[in-house]
């Protein structure tokens, strides 16, 4: 087994720690081209763009929510990639936020990365988080004038679906 | 039935002119698919356009955690059922890194060569409805469907299904290739390149096509990489970025194959584009069927995948789709994360079409090979 | 004759002969005719439901050709069409449009339900947001099983809503 050798991945943890060292709460290298970051949800805009100023990456794949009921907290994560820079093109470097379940709001990254305009609106309309400073959050998937909660979180077991 | 005005996505205008008419461009129409386009129109002129989606949304990501991990995978490919077998391969490689199996070579080449099969199904598919219907040639409809069903023949032959295969299972592929397979695929292929000229001389160079399409919704190189477009419609604009070459997975580390770029951005390289990945798509079956070793094509994966999370990407036809696949210990998993193609490229619509005629709004639309049911999951 | 007397040997006599001339119309060639020329003009909606459109289309292509029934997708609007066609899964979303276009079709008009999904819920039963009953919307004709089901299949189904339209009754 020859050993992978992650140094890319490290600087690029080494410069976020380095600009952000109270922000930054936790990092892992799940394998090679993937990293990990926590971080405390308020410098969210900050981070992006340093990320995209300064590390190069220009985009979000996508931005998903987790639910963790048993901590009693909602993750939104931010998938970023990069085009522009060639030696970062194949990473996918995810950012981590937890927020509180019966209260999440999270400052919107659409003035930075415009491509998580209509990710945003699904994680708003699916687990009911909030983008403040987004320019139009509003629903996307569901029907007209579901009034029903959130679709996604864990304890919401509709009735049409099995019991797990 | 809303009644806000349309946002544009980028740029905000919430001022309605009065001389302005908001038309819905809706499920009920030759020319929209599965979705809703409300187009604010100035005289002929589209001001603005925003997409309401969302009627084939089936809840796949809620679905997924109700079920065990083999079998999420018929619903999980049902959204682009014209390319199941990249969204079916998409899920399945997270889960193999979860559990740690690794497919043994012969397993990787056969899920190449019907990927890439599934590539060409799918451009044929998008080549004759979002091209050739929604700009009023039927002629390449007709054509690209007859050449579609050979394909699927053979998809049928190595798989038992038409379109939905459910073909790679954690592991690897289920089934290896029947007995003449491989002399019928490259038979076919040796008929569908002499096809492809007649493509060109009928659809590709016809000048009606080309005065409808040509410098139509044109895509900057930094607008693209702004906007996070994936696939054929940013490879289109310039930017060369294919996942086949960037992450490698499945045989595509040994084959050899370029990626086309075009540098105009307009609707008309997003035609070719698809053209010329096709035949790409022909180089790599040959290689692929050359060089295919012996041996097994799958190990068998364990039904529970451990606690943790992985994240896999697939280049399919309409671009690339990410699976992020959360494991807690059990057969099921307790988040799948789907990010794919379309749903990536829906921000582009609002964004092109704009101070543009009405009748050019089929054409981008077409262009972008939107398909809703991908979008919406 | 009092004016009661003139009007109800009106009624009597209009109820007769249109009587009349149902029966004439139901029982010879006017029905024949009239039922061979809705069948071999069967025009579908401009709807696409959800995943069985890919092999709605497929069954549209130069395969099985259902031009030569006289069934073609035209771009007239829906006033024009008598064949509503659901392809594949209804959410509540689509579900709600979907009964308008049927409708707003003219009499008479057909519902194919086409794959598992329309007939009985199918793949995606248990979700949050789709019909199971599609029957209830609206009255089905044929029903279509399969996921998806063969374009041979819809053909098939095709034929046999034909065949049901040539028996029925003019007025129906």
């Amino acid at each position: 087994m020859s050993q992978v050798s992650l140094s890319r991945e490290e600087a690029i943890i080494g410069k976020l720690k380095a600009r952000f060292p109270e922000a930054i709460e936790e990092t892992k290298i799940d394998r090679a081209r993937r990293v990990t970051i926590h971080f405390e949800k308020d410098h969210v805009q900050e981070i992006a763009m340093f990320m995209r100023d300064e590390l190069g990456f220009d985009h979000v794949k996508g931005v998903a929510g987790v639910d963790l009921p048993t901590q009693k907290k909602i993750e939104v994560l931010y998938f970023a990639g990069s085009y522009s820079n060639a030696e970062v093109q194949d990473f996918i470097v995810i950012l981590k936020a937890q927020l509180p379940r019966d209260n999440p709001i999270i400052a919107s990254v659409v003035s930075v990365w415009e491509s998580a305009h209509f990710h945003e609106r699904e994680t708003f309309e699916m687990f009911g988080v909030k983008f403040e400073g987004h320019p139009d959050l509003r629903k996307l998937l569901t029907l007209d004038n579901w009034e029903g909660p959130p679709p996604m979180l864990k304890d919401i077991k509709f009735p049409e679906m099995g019991q797990r | 039935m809303t009644t806000e005005p349309p946002s544009p996505g980028i740029s905000i205008s919430k001022t309605a002119e009065p001389s302005t008419l908001d038309v819905s461009v809706g499920p009920q129409h030759p020319g929209s698919g599965h979705c809703r386009i409300l187009i604010r129109v100035d005289g002929d002129y589209i001001v603005s356009a925003d997409p309401d989606i969302g009627y084939v949304h089936r809840g796949c990501e809620k679905i997924a955690e109700y079920r065990n991990y083999v079998s999420n995978i018929p619903h999980l490919e049902r959204p682009n059922i014209a390319d199941a077998i990249h969204l079916n391969w998409g899920y399945v490689l997270p889960i193999e890194e979860l559990q740690g199996v690794v497919v043994p070579p012969r397993g990787k080449y056969i899920s190449t060569i019907a990927a890439e099969m599934n590539r060409i199904m799918s451009h044929l598919y998008g080549l004759a409805i979002m091209q050739g219907v929604f700009s009023g040639h039927t002629t390449i409809f007709m054509w690209a469907f007859g050449d579609r069903d050979l394909f699927i023949e053979l998809a049928e032959m190595l798989t038992g299904a038409r379109l939905t295969y459910s073909f790679l299972v954690p592991g690897g592929p289920r089934r290896d290739l029947p007995f003449g397979f491989e002399d019928r695929l490259s038979r076919l292929l040796d008929y569908f390149e002499k096809r492809l000229v007649e493509y060109d001389r009928i659809f590709f160079s016809n000048p009606s096509v080309i005065a409808r399409a040509k410098g139509i919704g044109v895509l900057k190189r930094e607008d693209a990489k702004k906007l996070g477009v994936v696939g054929p419609v940013l490879r289109a604009s310039g930017v060369k970025y294919d996942v086949r070459k960037v992450e490698p997975y499945g045989a595509y580390a040994d084959l050899e194959f370029d990626i086309p770029t075009f540098e105009e951005g307009d609707s008309y390289s997003r035609y070719l584009i698809r053209f010329e990945e096709m035949k790409q798509s022909v180089r790599i079956i040959r290689q692929a069927l050359e060089k295919i070793p012996k041996g097994p094509i799958a190990r068998k994966a364990p039904l529970v995948a451990p606690e943790g999370e992985a994240t896999g990407r697939v280049e399919s036809s309409r671009g690339e789709i990410t699976y992020l696949v959360m494991g807690d210990n059990s057969d099921k998993p307790s988040r799948v994360k789907i990010m794919n193609g379309s749903f990536r490229n829906l921000i582009a619509l609002p964004f092109l079409v704009r101070n543009v005629h009405v009748a050019d709004m089929p054409i981008i639309y077409g262009s972008l090979d939107y398909w809703p049911v991908e979008a919406d999951r | 004759m009092s004016q009661d007397t003139l009007q109800d040997f009106a009624g009597v006599w209009i109820g007769k002969m249109s009587e009349l001339v149902q029966t004439i119309i139901g029982s010879g060639p006017i029905k024949y005719i009239v039922n061979w020329s809705r069948m071999y003009a069967l025009w579908p909606v401009h709807i696409t439901t959800a995943c069985c459109s890919a092999e709605f289309g497929a069954m549209m292509g130069p395969r099985l050709d259902p031009e030569r029934f006289g069934m073609q997708a035209v771009a007239g609007g829906l006033r024009q069409c008598d064949l509503l066609i659901v392809e594949g899964t209804v959410t509540k979303k689509m579900a709600k449009r979907l009964k308008i276009v049927y409708e707003q079709m003219p009499k008479p008009r057909y519902v194919i339900a086409m794959g598992d999904c329309a007939c009985s819920g199918g793949l995606f039963h248990d979700s949050y947001s789709i019909v199971n009953d599609v029957h209830k919307l609206f009255p089905i004709d044929v029903y279509v099983p399969g996921c998806p089901p063969r374009p041979e299949a819809l053909l098939s189904a095709i034929v046999k809503l034909r065949e049901k339209i040539r028996r029925q009754e003019v007025f129906a």
